[in-house]
């Protein structure tokens, strides 16, 4: 594959088609299928960036993708521009994130225009995902996620809706937005409860939901622990339950040793991962202080 | 006198040291030799009893007043005989090493033995608390990974209830789409008849809308059709008819 030479080739073609765009908006062009016109300059457009892309500039796929994607507009094809949009959103997303976001907003909008709130969901999942990742920016990442989830709740989807969910109750617990977190936990488990599927999924919801009541307070978690109990009877049974009565008691008696000791056992069997390690550090942290404290 | 009486106690003394030693080692001997150490130890008892008789007769001989100091070594003598008497009679009772020795076996020194199976049997017992260790490590190995797999199956049941939403909606817009296309393809033929049974109002520009509108509808397949094509198709038919 000759790179070089199909950048060459797809800026040939990008001058062919503003070429063709010019003619079209002359008099003469107008009268006589401008349409067409349009749309064979859109075509240029769309095969120029397929290049770029082959040739990995992908600032330059993005332009042009934008590029076909406003002509389309123009003839009102939204459908068109939409998926050109799109497109240009992926190209972006390995050059420049914001403009990756800014393609993907106005395929939203189109999408949502139209009525096509899943796929413009699936394009805020994406957003959130770069706003992850490349620009961290959590808040903007959180409120993508809920948007993405009401959408999918508006169509009836309610697994990827309660994915986004958990998403955000995530990194909602992470920035200590601890209300938010257990309400999404104790709806997403409660659903989880009744499904064939999903139940076996449940205690790890119910386990985080009580994480956060402890983040919270003590006594919290204790009631909200019965109240699990109560609802989902196999939640007794599970290794986390234990854990958690364990950390209760520790608490309790202010042990930090005990503490310790109960999450380093739990740690042998299955390696907690970074989010609980953060919350059980937060938790500890506050029965040292109160130590000092009493100190 | 009393020179004759040093002259006993000298050989009274080298008796009983003889006698001692031979007693010692009379209860590790065994048999034969055992039988004549046992003879030796009892001729010299007979010996040291007779020095004893002529020590008293000597004492007798002395005068009244020197005799007390004679008389007292004259009394610890006999303590000191009696006790081997003793300790000879013992003795030959105390068997209690031989005789093991003999029933057990030809160890040398029955200690030695003792130590060596005390050895084997915590050979033994280190064994198995190894064992046991092993298969506890084991044990823990395997419940790790059933927890493991039990968190992969978690997952993969909530993608699966995701997959299977998505396979619901994309059946039933399918079937919306094959009803519409069932519509539309209805209403063609209709305006089809319609054409045929009226031919002078054949002009271009409702050929050239037809052929557009089957293009159309054929390009619509491939995306989502919508309600308003229907409409329009409708709309266009009831016009012509």
């Amino acid at each position: 594959m000759d790179n070089s030479g199909k950048e060459k080739e797809a800026s040939a073609l990008m001058a062919e088609a503003e070429k063709k765009l010019k003619s079209s908006q002359s008099f003469f062009g107008a009268l006589f299928g401008g349409s067409s016109k349009v749309e064979e300059a859109c075509d240029m457009y769309a095969r120029a960036a397929n290049m770029y892309k082959m040739a990995k500039n992908w600032s330059a796929a993005g332009n042009a993708f934008c590029q076909a994607a406003r002509l389309h507009l123009q003839v009102q094809s939204k459908h068109d521009a939409a998926t050109n949009f799109i497109d240009a959103g992926n190209a972006f997303k390995k050059a420049d994130p914001q403009e990756a976001i800014n393609c993907l907003n106005r395929a939203i909008e189109i999408y949502t225009d139209m009525g096509r709130f899943t796929i413009a969901a699936k394009h805020h999942i994406s957003i959130a995902e770069i706003f992850e990742t490349e620009l961290v920016d959590i808040d903007k990442a959180i409120a993508h996620y809920e948007q993405a989830a009401d959408y999918y709740k508006g169509e009836e989807s309610t697994s990827s809706a309660n994915k986004c969910l958990l998403k955000v109750a995530t990194y909602a617990a992470q920035l200590e937005q601890y209300q938010k977190a257990i309400e999404i936990y104790e709806q997403v488990g409660t659903n989880a409860m009744d499904s064939t599927l999903l139940k076996y999924s449940a205690k790890d919801y119910f386990f985080k939901a009580t994480l956060c009541h402890f983040c919270v307070d003590m006594l919290n978690a204790k009631l909200a622990l019965q109240k699990y109990e109560e609802m989902f009877p196999a939640f007794s049974d599970s290794r986390e339950c234990k854990l958690v009565k364990k950390l209760l008691d520790a608490y309790e008696e202010q042990n930090v040793e005990a503490y310790t000791d109960a999450v380093k056992e739990y740690d042998t069997i299955s390696r907690l991962d970074q989010w609980l390690t953060t919350m059980l550090l937060r938790i500890k942290k506050t029965i040292q202080d109160d130590e000092s404290d009493l100190r | 006198m009393s020179s004759d009486f040093e002259a006993y106690e000298q050989d009274f003394g080298t008796l009983t040291a003889e006698i001692t030693n031979k007693i010692g080692r009379i209860p590790k001997l065994g048999g034969e030799e055992k039988t004549q150490l046992v003879l030796n130890v009892d001729k010299q008892l007979e010996e040291v009893r007779e020095l004893m008789e002529q020590m008293d007769l000597e004492v007798r001989e002395i005068p009244i007043q020197s005799r007390g100091m004679y008389q007292n070594r004259l009394k610890s003598y006999k303590g000191e005989m009696e006790k081997l008497e003793k300790d000879f009679k013992r003795s030959r009772i105390a068997y209690s090493d031989e005789v093991r020795n003999e029933l057990l076996g030809e160890d040398a020194g029955s200690s030695e033995s003792q130590l060596i199976k005390l050895r084997e049997e915590r050979a033994h017992l280190l064994d198995n608390t190894e064992k046991l260790e092993r298969s506890s490590r084991r044990l823990e190995a395997g419940y790790q990974i059933a927890v493991e797999t039990e968190q992969v199956g978690q997952e993969i049941l909530a993608n699966l209830h995701t997959d299977r939403e998505k396979i619901q909606r994309s059946r039933d817009r399918l079937r919306e789409t094959d009803a519409n296309l069932g519509k539309s393809s209805r209403i063609l033929t209709g305006m089809l008849r319609s054409f045929t049974n009226t031919p002078p109002q054949l002009s271009p520009i409702y050929v050239s809308l037809l052929s557009l509108l089957s293009m159309s509808l054929s390009y619509l397949c491939l995306s989502a059709i919508s309600p308003i094509y229907v409409s329009l198709l409708t709309l266009l038919s009831m016009s012509l008819s």
